[in-house]
């Protein structure tokens, strides 16, 4: 399907390098995107990119679990005010390339040091987030996804204010947001919605020469639950003889649960040597996911237009004990209610480590080639960052991707 | 041979271009002082383009095509041109912050530095006058 857009894309191309960028009152277009193959050699559970992804590559070359394309339009009507809109077409919920819209905002820079947006913006729960489907932008074919692939929110609908300060040779900046999701997520064959949750966050960040360091810390208010009503109902229907049922029920509530996503981040730029280093940890007051945290380290060195790098990324999850009171042995119903319940505990079970290679070249001005191939060591029970596991799944894959990224 | 006499010569303009020496200009009368490394690339980088008069910076480009670009920013960041469009790109369609605006050669720029107070832009030593000042220059390389 990408290979489709692909005259489109050049004569986009061919108009867009005739703009000049940012003289007041004009209209500007620009986009980006990624064709590639991607192939997991595991047949027993399928890789994907993120948790958008309904399905993903379990022993086939797949195009789609890496390439998407953006375009975005900015209209700079002053120099303190502007619009922006940003449309991206990637595989994800409802199993296709269906458009959304990823950002949709204004934004008023009263003064340098300070700029306020409202409207529709892409999340930024940590560093180098907010920009994880613009590929040219960075090494690797996509962002790690033990880190970033169980982070599934997209864009926020809301407001953010960002301030920067300089103390010396250092500039320390700062950013507040809030807004509700608008985005509905694959789970099976099932849709969760997220319309209407709540998220607040902020960051902090220090720049120092070719150090940045970022704090980040955003808190999320579900509004749905997961699609798992028959579960849920039939928890409450056995509530009044067997509380602990009940109990069961309401802490496998989603609805009016919080999750805290806090992470730090540290980058080192100078020159040809990149370096990157993240940490994360997220807790949830439900009981229907687990607790996790992540890291990952990666590390690039150019010569000339090749950039080969390396990386080392995990994900470990606490699992979590929910006791249904519901005896065993007694009905097959009973015991296919616990067994599901075990099941929806199971599935948020992430626990794997993975290790990174491959290179970076760009080979023309505006586009860059990539190849990478990642290890992927896990435990059998990582089901998390998965699609359509089966009994024969042991965690364990190698991920081959090509990925040409461009941008105009 | 005037053949074999051109190459010499050739070649020590192709390395005269390659070495130019870029300087960062502004308008003689700009309020715009003398900056260290740190606050110009602050500046073309879009992280903070605050002046003292509270007023905003406004870089220049050349195209990211132009031996200029090259060569201003391997002095400036030791990154290739590819490096900053890739960082540009990041910024760009996270809406963040508008780049630096691109003019289409040093000519191009010097009018715009002379038309604005607020406007600052590299070019090749060279291509100074005494109607431009020079707020940073790269040292003895």
């Amino acid at each position: 399907m990408p290979t489709r857009l692909f005259p489109l894309l050049l004569l986009l191309l061919n108009a867009a390098a005739q703009a000049d960028p940012a003289i007041p009152g004009e209209l500007q277009l620009n986009g980006f995107g990624s064709i590639g193959m991607t192939r997991s050699s595991n047949r027993n559970a399928a890789f994907v990119r993120d948790l958008n992804q309904p399905k993903g590559t379990q022993g086939q070359w797949r195009s789609e679990t890496d390439s998407l394309f953006g375009l975005q339009a900015s209209w700079q009507i002053s120099q303190q005010l502007a619009l922006v809109a940003q449309g991206i077409s990637r595989y994800h919920f409802g199993n296709s390339y269906a458009p959304e819209l990823m950002s949709a905002f204004v934004r008023y820079e009263p003064r340098p040091f300070g700029s306020l947006r409202v409207g529709r913006m892409p999340t930024d729960f940590y560093l180098y987030s907010d920009s994880r489907h613009v590929g040219y932008s960075y090494l690797t074919v996509r962002p790690s996804t033990d880190f970033f692939g169980v982070l599934p929110f997209s864009h926020l609908d809301g407001a953010d204010l960002q301030l920067a300060h300089p103390f010396g040779n250092s500039l320390l900046r700062g950013k507040l947001y809030w807004g509700k999701l608008d985005e509905d997520l694959p789970l099976a064959d099932r849709r969760w919605q997220l319309a209407g949750s709540r998220l607040a966050g902020g960051n902090l960040s220090l720049q120092h020469g070719p150090w940045t360091v970022r704090l980040s810390s955003t808190i999320l208010h579900f509004q749905h639950n997961l699609p798992i009503a028959e579960v849920s109902d039939a928890l409450r229907q056995l509530a009044p003889g067997l509380p602990a049922a009940g109990e069961t029920a309401r802490r496998l509530d989603v609805a009016g649960s919080n999750s805290r996503f806090h992470s730090l981040g540290a980058v080192y730029d100078e020159g040809p040597l990149q370096l990157q280093a993240m940490l994360s940890h997220a807790s949830h007051s439900t009981a229907a996911f687990q607790d996790w945290r992540a890291a990952y380290i990666l590390a690039g060195y150019r010569r000339g237009n090749l950039t080969p790098f390396v990386g080392y990324s995990w994900i470990r999850s606490r699992s979590r004990e929910l006791d249904t009171g519901i005896p065993r042995g007694i009905s097959p119903d009973l015991d296919r209610l616990n067994a599901g319940i075990a099941g929806i505990l199971a599935d948020s079970h992430s626990e794997q480590q993975t290790t990174t290679l491959g290179l970076r070249w760009d080979l023309a001005s505006q586009f860059a080639l990539k190849i990478q191939h990642d290890i992927i060591r896990g435990q059998p029970g990582s089901l998390f960052p998965y699609r359509n596991e089966n009994q024969a799944w042991n965690g364990r894959t190698r991920v081959s991707s090509i990925v040409l990224d461009f941008i105009f | 041979m005037p053949r074999l006499h051109a190459l010499p010569l050739l070649l020590l303009l192709a390395l005269s271009a390659a070495h130019a020496e870029m300087v960062v200009a502004v308008r003689a009368d700009s309020e715009i002082g003398p900056l260290n490394k740190t606050e110009l690339t602050h500046i073309f980088l879009g992280r903070y383009r605050q002046l003292a008069s509270g007023q905003q910076a406004e870089p220049l480009d050349l195209p990211v095509a132009s031996p200029e670009h090259a060569a201003f920013y391997e002095a400036l960041l030791n990154k290739t041109s590819a490096e900053i469009r890739a960082y540009w790109a990041r910024l760009v369609f996270t809406g963040r912050v508008a780049p630096p605006r691109t003019v289409d050669n040093s000519e191009r720029l010097q009018e715009q530095l002379l038309a604005n107070p607020r406007a600052l832009g590299y070019l090749e030593r060279t291509k100074l006058d005494r109607r431009l000042r020079v707020v940073f220059e790269f040292g003895e390389r």
